[in-house]
């Protein structure tokens, strides 16, 4: 009887700590996303919601935080001089002066033919991005208006931390595009359609 | 006592019995007390990694079979990833309630093999922080830092396990759970890497273990009847096998003297 009771008793240990190594296998291995770039993505349609390629060629540049301050400076029969910094003293030789405020710019996508769609990061600490649509056989630009919320996120600690968005509200002008609708909010690394662009036209 | 037909001076010839086990089954107490048990397995695992649980239960004992329990705890994550730098800490209290069921036909020994099913539910808090975030595009950083980020989670588990008794009313035994989660408790930061009571979240489903010492509160538990307390009838049937206890022992003992 305490023989078997003993033999009982070491079954039990050792299922116990077999299933207890088992367990500690099964946790190690790494679950992180493969594609874990946090990007909004935009697709083009006609203005009756069929998809599209742009024919046109694309460049789409964002407009960054900050401004850039040009100085200006002309006198008749002298160079034009500018600057990044004021100069006084050619304020006081008779220079005329022009300050140009321009905002700071970043080309994203250059010169794309025939795309269909495209993804761009969002603002990780502003609530606006800007982006502006630059056509190569429109003389006019547009320009889109994203505003959007910003949340750190962590799921797993070792697939590190990112920054998720939540789109809140869209607009743009309407050179060439006929209005802006957002068919999902959530921007994160799951890569779904975000915002559908419909240009002015249908394919038909 | 059993009553022998016979001739005077005739040996008495043995009356076969069989044992009414339906009777047995209707003599287990309904109520036959308490069981406290602690978890080792949860120490272990605190000392050994980056997470554990400190955690006790009460089970009551209906009838040897059915074992409705409670099991709370309190469970630690400091986890801090070596290549992200990324930390995840909780301290919180959690609570489970079930049921399980004594799967051995034979009720009355102290051994146990079970199978059961639980609830579980912990409200906690965590904190995250990491290396700050940098935005290469439209630029600017700030610290990643958060703390006390509050949420609630809800979950499920299916049990198997045994229970062997080591000494009195001292029993030592395993569980093996199977966990998934209804809620995980999902914040505006993203799911928490670990919920206290459930485990990690890096899949739906979760595995979990417990390895436990229990003391056993009896409460009017009768002794095994198939050796003091059986309930046994006379049969005439001569193929019958089964005999009274009392009589096998009064034949020993006539065999020895003989011999």
């Amino acid at each position: 009887m305490r023989k078997q009771k003993r033999h009982l008793i070491a079954i039990m240990v050792l299922t116990a700590l077999t299933a207890m190594a088992g367990l500690g296998a099964a946790c190690s291995s790494n679950n992180c996303p493969l594609d874990n770039t946090v990007t909004c993505n935009y697709y083009f349609y006609d203005s009756d919601n069929n998809p599209i390629s742009l024919a046109d060629t694309l460049t789409v540049s964002v407009l960054l935080p900050g401004h850039d301050t040009l100085y200006t400076y002309r006198l008749v029969g002298s160079n034009t001089i500018k600057s990044r910094t004021r100069i006084d003293s050619l304020v006081e030789q008779g220079y005329r002066e022009v300050v140009t405020i321009t905002r700071h710019d970043s080309i994203l996508i250059n010169r794309v033919v025939n795309a269909s769609y495209f993804q761009l990061p969002m603002a990780y600490f502003n609530s606006g991005d800007t982006l502006v649509f630059d056509y190569f056989n429109l003389s006019n630009n547009d320009t889109l208006y994203i505003d959007h919320t910003n949340m750190p996120q962590v799921n797993l600690p070792e697939c590190g931390s990112y920054m998720f968005h939540t789109i809140t509200s869209v607009k743009s002008t309407d050179a060439a595009i006929d209005h802006l609708e957002v068919v999902n909010p959530n921007v994160n690394y799951e890569g779904k359609e975000n915002i559908r662009i419909h240009f002015t036209g249908t394919i038909e | 006592m059993p009553i022998y037909a016979q001739e005077p001076g005739e040996r008495p010839k043995p009356t076969l019995y069989v044992v009414d086990s339906l009777n047995m089954e209707q003599k287990q107490t309904f109520f036959q007390g308490f069981t406290l048990s602690g978890d080792i397995f949860g120490p272990i695992q605190k000392f050994v990694s980056d997470y554990g649980v400190f955690e006790g239960a009460l089970r009551i004992n209906f009838k040897n079979k059915f074992f409705p329990i409670v099991e709370a705890g309190y469970a630690v994550c400091e986890t801090t990833n070596e290549d992200t730098q990324v930390s995840y800490n909780t301290k919180a209290p959690y609570l489970r309630a079930g049921l399980d069921i004594n799967m051995l036909k034979n009720k009355w020994q102290d051994n146990r093999l079970y199978l059961g099913a639980r609830y579980g539910i912990s409200k906690f808090n965590y904190d995250i922080s990491g290396p700050a975030q940098t935005d290469l595009v439209w630029g600017g950083s700030k610290a990643f830092n958060y703390k006390d980020i509050s949420t609630t989670a809800h979950w499920i588990e299916l049990v198997a396990g045994v229970q062997v008794k080591i000494w009195r009313n001292f029993h030592m035994g395993w569980s093996v759970r199977f966990k998934s989660a209804i809620s995980k408790g999902r914040t505006d930061y993203g799911t928490p890497y670990y919920i206290p009571g459930y485990g990690t979240t890096t899949s739906g489903t979760c595995w979990g273990a417990t390895y436990n010492l229990s003391f056993d509160l009896n409460w009017g538990r009768k002794k095994n009847p198939t050796i003091v307390n059986a309930v046994v009838h006379p049969v005439e049937n001569e193929n019958t096998t089964t005999r009274h206890p009392e009589e096998t022992k009064e034949e020993e003992e006539n065999n020895k003297k003989t011999e």
